[in-house]
Formats: structure tokens, C-alpha cells, sequence
């Protein structure tokens, strides 16, 4: 089966190293007073600290969930594929059950941005690799 | 849907490994077909078929549910 539009298998390694690398550089932007520009009104314009902050942080972590998500699996077959294609329905489900809710709810725009930048990609990664470790799983009992 | 692979693995005497490998899919998903859990798409049923050297209603069966 031809599995387009996904990244190599290596690309979730480096996934993972992009989020974990934001959370140090995040603790150090805030120690030294950085605010996240999608945290409340900071200084405007390109590539000052502030959005180079944004770049570091957010951004960091967006691209690295998103490698994650969208990396191969070792043997990528149609079972692996169906199992994507429903995590992803899930995660979009979610995504726009909390966007509504928090539309009706929230007036804070800013944040509900941050919420949809995440929440589809995190949830998907979630729910992806809980099936696979119940797949897993299943396998081994039955051995 | 039912299928007996398990049956025409025995009898070609071969690992859900050796069959997963020959049709180009993972031994999760040649298991989860075993046990009837994950209906495989035409070409992969085609395939594993295929491998066994039958027509593929020797293989997969329909049920009276289905």
C-alpha cells in the first residue's frame, strides 16, 4: 500500500527531540522575562526577542508534534492506516467540540488560537499510539 | 467475515511472521485478521489468497450476519 504525504520513520525521533528541546528553552525565556506573544499584548514587530521567543517555543513544540503525527510507522500497512485515518477523525471531533464550546464560553481569542494549535495534533498523537500499544498488546497475549 | 488462514498456515506450515512478510503488511495485522478482528482490504485478501495457492472464497468465507 503507497502511503503518501507522510514523513520518514526517523522524522519522529526528531519530532520528539524538537518537544522536548522547547521545554528547557521555555523555562529559560521566562526566567528571563520573555512573554509568549499569544499570551497578552507584547511588543509587536518581526524577529524581536519576544517573537523569536514565540519561534523558539511554540513553534518548537507545533513542528515537533506535527513530525510526530505524521511519521511512518516501521511497517506502514492498510490496518495502521485505518487506525490513523480514525485517530485523526477523533482528534478533529474533539478539536472543534472544544472550539465550539469555548467559543460560546470564552471570549479570550488568543488562547482558543494556542487551544487549536495543539489540541488536534496532541490528541491525535494520544490517541494513535494507544491503539497501537493495545494492537501491541493484544499481540503478545495471543503468542 | 470468517476466514481460515490459520488452517492454510498450519498446512503450509508457515509463521503469521513468514505470511505477513510474503503479502508486505505487519505480524499485528495477519494476527488481528486471524482472529477476526480487522476485515483486510480486497487486494491484501487477493494476496494472502494468493500465497496459499487457493481461490480466495477457499480462504474468506462471508457470514450470515454480514
Amino acid at each position: 500500500m503507497k502511503s503518501r504525504f507522510l514523513f520518514p520513520y526517523w522524522c519522529r525521533y526528531l519530532g520528539w527531540a524538537l518537544v522536548v528541546l522547547h521545554v528547557p528553552l521555555s523555562i529559560i525565556g521566562r526566567a528571563r522575562g520573555m512573554v509568549n506573544i499569544m499570551d497578552g499584548p507584547g511588543s509587536t514587530g518581526l524577529f524581536n526577542g519576544e517573537h523569536l521567543f514565540f519561534i523558539c517555543t511554540s513553534l518548537l513544540m507545533v513542528s515537533g508534534l506535527f513530525l510526530v503525527a505524521f511519521a511512518k510507522e516501521k511497517i506502514e500497512d492498510e490496518q495502521i492506516w485505518q487506525l490513523r485515518l480514525d485517530s485523526l477523525r477523533w482528534a478533529i471531533f474533539i478539536n472543534y467540540l472544544i472550539l465550539i464550546i469555548s467559543l460560546v464560553f470564552i471570549e479570550d481569542v488568543g488562547h482558543m488560537l494556542q487551544l487549536n494549535l495543539f489540541v488536534p495534533l496532541l490528541f491525535f498523537v494520544i490517541r494513535f499510539r494507544w491503539v497501537i500499544y493495545r494492537l501491541n498488546r493484544s499481540l503478545s497475549r495471543e503468542v | 467475515m470468517k476466514n481460515n488462514i490459520r488452517v492454510e498456515r498450519a498446512i503450509k506450515n508457515i509463521t503469521q511472521a513468514d505470511l505477513a512478510e510474503q503479502v508486505g503488511v505487519s505480524r499485528q495485522t495477519i494476527n488481528t485478521i486471524e482472529s477476526n478482528k480487522y476485515v483486510p482490504s480486497t487486494v491484501l485478501a487477493l494476496k494472502i489468497a494468493r500465497v496459499f495457492g487457493k481461490p480466495l472464497e477457499d480462504v474468506f468465507m462471508l457470514e450470515d450476519e454480514d
